[in-house]
């Protein structure tokens, strides 16, 4: 283990070992001059600030506020995902004129208002904690933003104003309201980001600060905001936040479906387990090219910190991570192919082959995605190998083998869903061979294309690789989505269905595949969290403030794992609990399930393919 | 019937899983990879059969209520414990490693605001300032253009530096202060944020470069009108660094003489 060599580094910048007797009094000094510090006692000698911390007995203040904290951002990744997802249906419902889409969105839309109360407390918790228990850290943050609080209240209310009008609005502006309605929807979603982007400048300023100029507090407040992560950020969680949201709702689908008693109910669950999974995966693909750039933006801003992360004491982190995103990946697959199993009979054996290729080529690249491209072993372990990297992790482990697997596994998603598309069905177009021999030479040279550039990756200099090659990989990918998806949808427009679609007769694991997909993706938030606050080891801002509590050290991975199998669970109670109260209203009412009252005949929705069951011709 | 192939299967799946992790292992053996990713490559072998075999199970049966909600919770422990467990065998750091790191910075700290002073610690930075004003006086009377003589700017900033000249101090600043998170030198570091500094010595005198620290605004690359707007030079460093540290920092940036990189040409404000 290396760590106490790599956290000294991180702290000071570079080595302390290395650091001459002036360098340590030099760092020593600028402690003592530091404008934070300088700040804090310069409020006026405030009795608050003789107080630094409080504690808190037994749990400790440090991990109080976790549980708080990761409550709220789960919650609050929730309540924005959510929306994301609601609007995508209520708009795909307006569109293909399918109701059952309309129904599902105000169905979520119906668990906003009280999630939000909900988030909203553990938000309010959180801050009183705050206050209370790291009143120097929060003095200081208050200083910089305090403008930017403003903000967030003004937003805060017109959001909530937005909610209620979009809720309460629903069944009143339907027909030619109805676009009126999406626009509020649109604006709900548009606050929700703002609400997303500036809590986000607060911690994406502790780990990448930015030291301010002049001007008023209002122009301070702005700059501290524009730090070198924060827009990484915002669009890396923006994109988790949808794939949050729809998983979620798979997921509860996927329980409802377990504990279903009628067939309608069965019926209903597994076309809503459908919905969220699909919205789940899409919002997963582009998931990884955000992560890079993250982390991109992170080595730029501080070699240190992104060697702390991806080569230093968290690099293990990274095998964790990977661990988990490869099992949502097959999670989301293997539901994908358990739906062309079941819900097309008779097409089983026609996709047997290439399901098995699909997932012997998905195991491959997460096998190369999990190897850690520089590692902390023991030190005899690190001799042995030859330092501290081995010669097939520098192979595997660098970025150019991961953004090739991971454009890979994008692809074989991207190939299930289609596939899944055009099971049971007949082109019938005259032309139809063509495009799919086309179809198939493009995928076949997409592949090979993004395999070559990879393996070329290694030869030509890093700045070539990462601004001409990935980019040439993301681009070859996203040309494949998008020439795919329209020529699939004309293709299926005119093909004669063989095999309808039957709801409600996935095997239960479907329903348990969904289960743990949320799962999946709730550790993985909690473990990236993780991974954000011990980047700055033990800096509240890194390089500005010191933490200086008992609790300023990094909890060791297998404890911190333990805290984050507590706070997921707790999550999954609370969610649970507001379903619970949402569906108290439905049972009074006792509506029949959907999956008998609504749908009309028709084609199935291109953005959604598989579309809805056609309800009524199963009645059988 | 279907049970019968169903467990064929398992079989099967299970040792073709079994083959191929051995396989794996005795590779990873071969190419020295410590054990834990031999253990980790073994395990991933088996989730792959995993996933293969259920992929056509046959359907089980449904539970009902409880036991429905029962075996829901008993999933999601599994779950988790298979996650403490998995994050628990990989090798953990100490946090009593960081614990002890921050003990001693946290100490200094102490030692100075209790004390009021620390006498050994004072007397260092006498003998650098000293030292620091001799240099001064020197590199002033050789004027703007004097060359410093370096024994080796380029050698990193090692063990040596403790008894090095103040270049040798004023490089390791550089990296301490993270210039190079928005200056490139000898082609490292700083990616767009700021101009690269291979020629600054040619550009700016002692005494400029100084201002230009202490305070950023007092001085404008040519061409980064725009720039400067966004990625301004932070207006810290006087604060967070020690007047000595200043000259030294600065002795260091007036060697650095390459013509044939392009630093772009200050102009005064103000
Ligand atoms: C956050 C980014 C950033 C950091 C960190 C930074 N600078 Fe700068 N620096 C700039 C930018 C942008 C410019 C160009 C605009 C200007 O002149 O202010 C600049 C200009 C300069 C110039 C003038 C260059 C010329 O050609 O005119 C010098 C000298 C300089 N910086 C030295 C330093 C030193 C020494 C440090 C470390 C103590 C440092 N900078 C840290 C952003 C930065
Ligand atoms: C499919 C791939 C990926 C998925 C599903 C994923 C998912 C997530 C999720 C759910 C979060 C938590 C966001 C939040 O707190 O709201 C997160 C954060 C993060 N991810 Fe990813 N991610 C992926 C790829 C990557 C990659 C490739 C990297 C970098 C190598 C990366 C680096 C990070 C970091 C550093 C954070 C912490 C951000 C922060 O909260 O400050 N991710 N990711």
């Amino acid at each position: 283990m290396k760590s106490a060599d790599q956290l000294g580094s991180a702290t000071i910048g570079q080595g302390m070992n290395r650091m001459s007797g002036f360098l340590k009094f030099g760092s020593f000094l600028a402690l003592l001059f530091f404008p934070a510090l300088a700040m804090a006692a310069g409020g006026a000698e405030t009795q608050a600030m003789s107080v630094e911390y409080r504690d808190v007995p037994g749990i400790g203040s440090r991990n109080l506020i976790w549980i708080v904290a990761q409550q709220h951002l789960l919650l609050a990744g929730f309540v924005l995902g959510v929306p994301i997802f609601a609007w995508v249906c209520e708009v795909v419902g307006w569109k293909t004129k399918e109701p059952r889409y309309d129904k599902l969105a105000k169905e979520f839309t119906k668990l906003l208002t009280s999630a939000y109360a909900t988030t909203a407390l553990f938000g309010g918790i959180l801050l009183f904690l705050l206050i209370g228990l790291y009143p120097k850290l929060m003095a200081y943050l208050t200083d910089m933003f305090f403008p930017s609080f403003l903000v967030y209240c003004l937003l805060f209310l017109l959001e909530t104003a937005t909610l209620y009008m979009y809720w309460y609005g629903w069944d009143y502006m339907q027909g030619n309201k109805k676009t009126f309605h999406l626009f509020l929807g649109f604006l709900l979603n548009l606050f929700a980001l703002g609400i997303m982007a500036v809590p986000n400048s607060w911690a994406t300023f502790q780990a990448s600060p930015v030291v301010l100029g002049e001007g008023d507090a209002w122009a301070r407040a702005w700059m501290a905001m524009q730090n070198p992560t924060w827009m990484p950020v915002n669009i890396h969680r923006l994109i988790a936040n949808v794939v949050l949201g729809g998983f979620i709702v798979g997921a509860y689908a996927g329980i409802r479906y377990l504990l279903a008693v009628s067939r309608e109910e069965r019926e209903h669950y597994d076309w809503m387990g459908y919905v969220g999974n699909f919205i789940g995966v899409f919002g997963m693909l582009p998931l990884p090219f955000a992560g890079y750039w993250l982390m991109r933006e992170v080595y730029q801003y501080n070699q240190q910190m992104g060697i702390t992360l991806m080569g230093g004491f968290l690099a293990w982190l990274f095998i964790l991570q990977a661990m988990l995103i490869g099992v949502l990946f097959l999670g989301a697959n293997y539901y994908f192919w358990m739906g062309i199993t079941y819900r097309i009979p008779g097409s089983e054996n026609q996709y047997k082959k290439p399901v098995m290729a699909m997932l012997i080529v998905l195991l491959l690249c997460l096998g190369i995605w999990m190897t850690p491209h520089s590692l902390v072993a023991s030190l005899a372990e690190a001799q042995k190998m030859g330092g501290t990297h081995h010669p097939l992790l520098g192979v595997f482990g660098v970025m150019s083998a991961k953004m090739t697997v991971s454009n890979i596994m994008i692809l074989v998603t991207f190939m299930s869903f289609i596939m899944y598309w055009r099971a049971g069905k007949q082109e019938t177009a005259g032309w139809a061979k063509a495009a799919k021999a086309i179809m198939g030479g493009l995928l076949v040279i997409a592949g090979i294309a993004v395999v070559v550039l990879g393996v070329w990756g290694y030869f030509v200099p890093a700045i070539i690789r990462i601004n001409y090659f990935s980019v040439a990989q993301v681009l070859i990918v996203l040309f494949i989505m998008i020439t795919f998806t329209p020529l699939t949808a004309v293709l299926m427009k005119s093909a004669k269905t063989t095999t309808e679609m039957v709801w409600g007769k996935m095997p239960i694991r479907a329903g348990y595949s969904l289960v743990l997909n949320a799962v999946m993706v709730i550790l993985l938030m909690s473990l990236m969290g993780y991974a954000r606050s011990s980047s700055r080891v033990h800096w509240h801002i890194y390089g500005v403030m010191r933490d200086t509590s008992e609790y300023a050290y990094s909890p060791a991975l297998g404890y911190a794992a333990a805290f984050m199998s507590l706070n997921t669970f707790v999550f999954c109670l609370i969610v649970a609990f507001i379903f619970w109260v949402a569906t108290l209203g439905d049972k009074a009412k006792a509506q029949p399930p959907r999956g008998s009252t609504v749908g009309i005949p028709g084609h199935s929705a291109p953005a959604m393919a598989g579309g809805a069951p056609r309800a009524g011709e199963k009645l059988e | 019937m279907a049970k019968q192939s169903f467990a064929k299967s398992i079989l099967k799946k299970t040792t073709v899983g079994i083959v191929v992790g051995v396989i794996l292992v005795v590779a990873a053996q071969a190419t020295h990879f410590p054990p834990v990713f031999q253990i980790m490559f073994f395990l991933y072998a088996m989730l792959g059969s995993l996933v293969f075999i259920l992929l056509d199970a046959p359907p089980m049966n449904r539970l009902e209520g409880v036991k429905a909600v029962g075996a829901l919770v008993v999933f999601y422990l599994l779950l988790s414990g298979l996650y403490i467990a998995g994050a628990s065998i990989l090798p953990q750091f100490d946090p009593e490693d960081e614990k002890g790191k921050i003990e001693k910075v946290l100490k200094l700290r102490r030692a100075q605001t209790e004390l009021g002073k620390a006498d050994e610690l004072i007397a260092r930075a006498k003998q650098l300032d000293e030292r620091a004003k001799a240099i001064t006086k020197q590199l002033s009377s050789l004027g703007a253009d004097a060359k410093v003589e370096v024994a080796s700017t380029t050698s990193a900033a090692g063990g040596g530096a403790a008894s090095g000249d103040l270049v040798a101090l004023g490089k390791e600043q550089w990296e301490l202060q993270e210039c190079y998170n928005c200056h490139k030198l000898y082609g490292q570091g700083g990616k767009k944020r700021g101009p690269e500094m291979d020629n600054i010595g040619n550009l700016m005198t002692f005494e400029q470069l100084k201002e230009k620290i202490i305070d950023p605004k007092s001085w404008k690359a040519e061409g980064f009108d725009k720039d400067y707007e966004k990625g301004k030079m932070p207006d810290k460093y006087k604060d967070l660094m020690f007047p000595q540290e200043i000259d030294a920092l600065v002795a260091f940036l007036v060697t650095l003489k390459d013509t044939s990189v392009n630093t772009p040409k200050p102009i005064k404000m103000n």
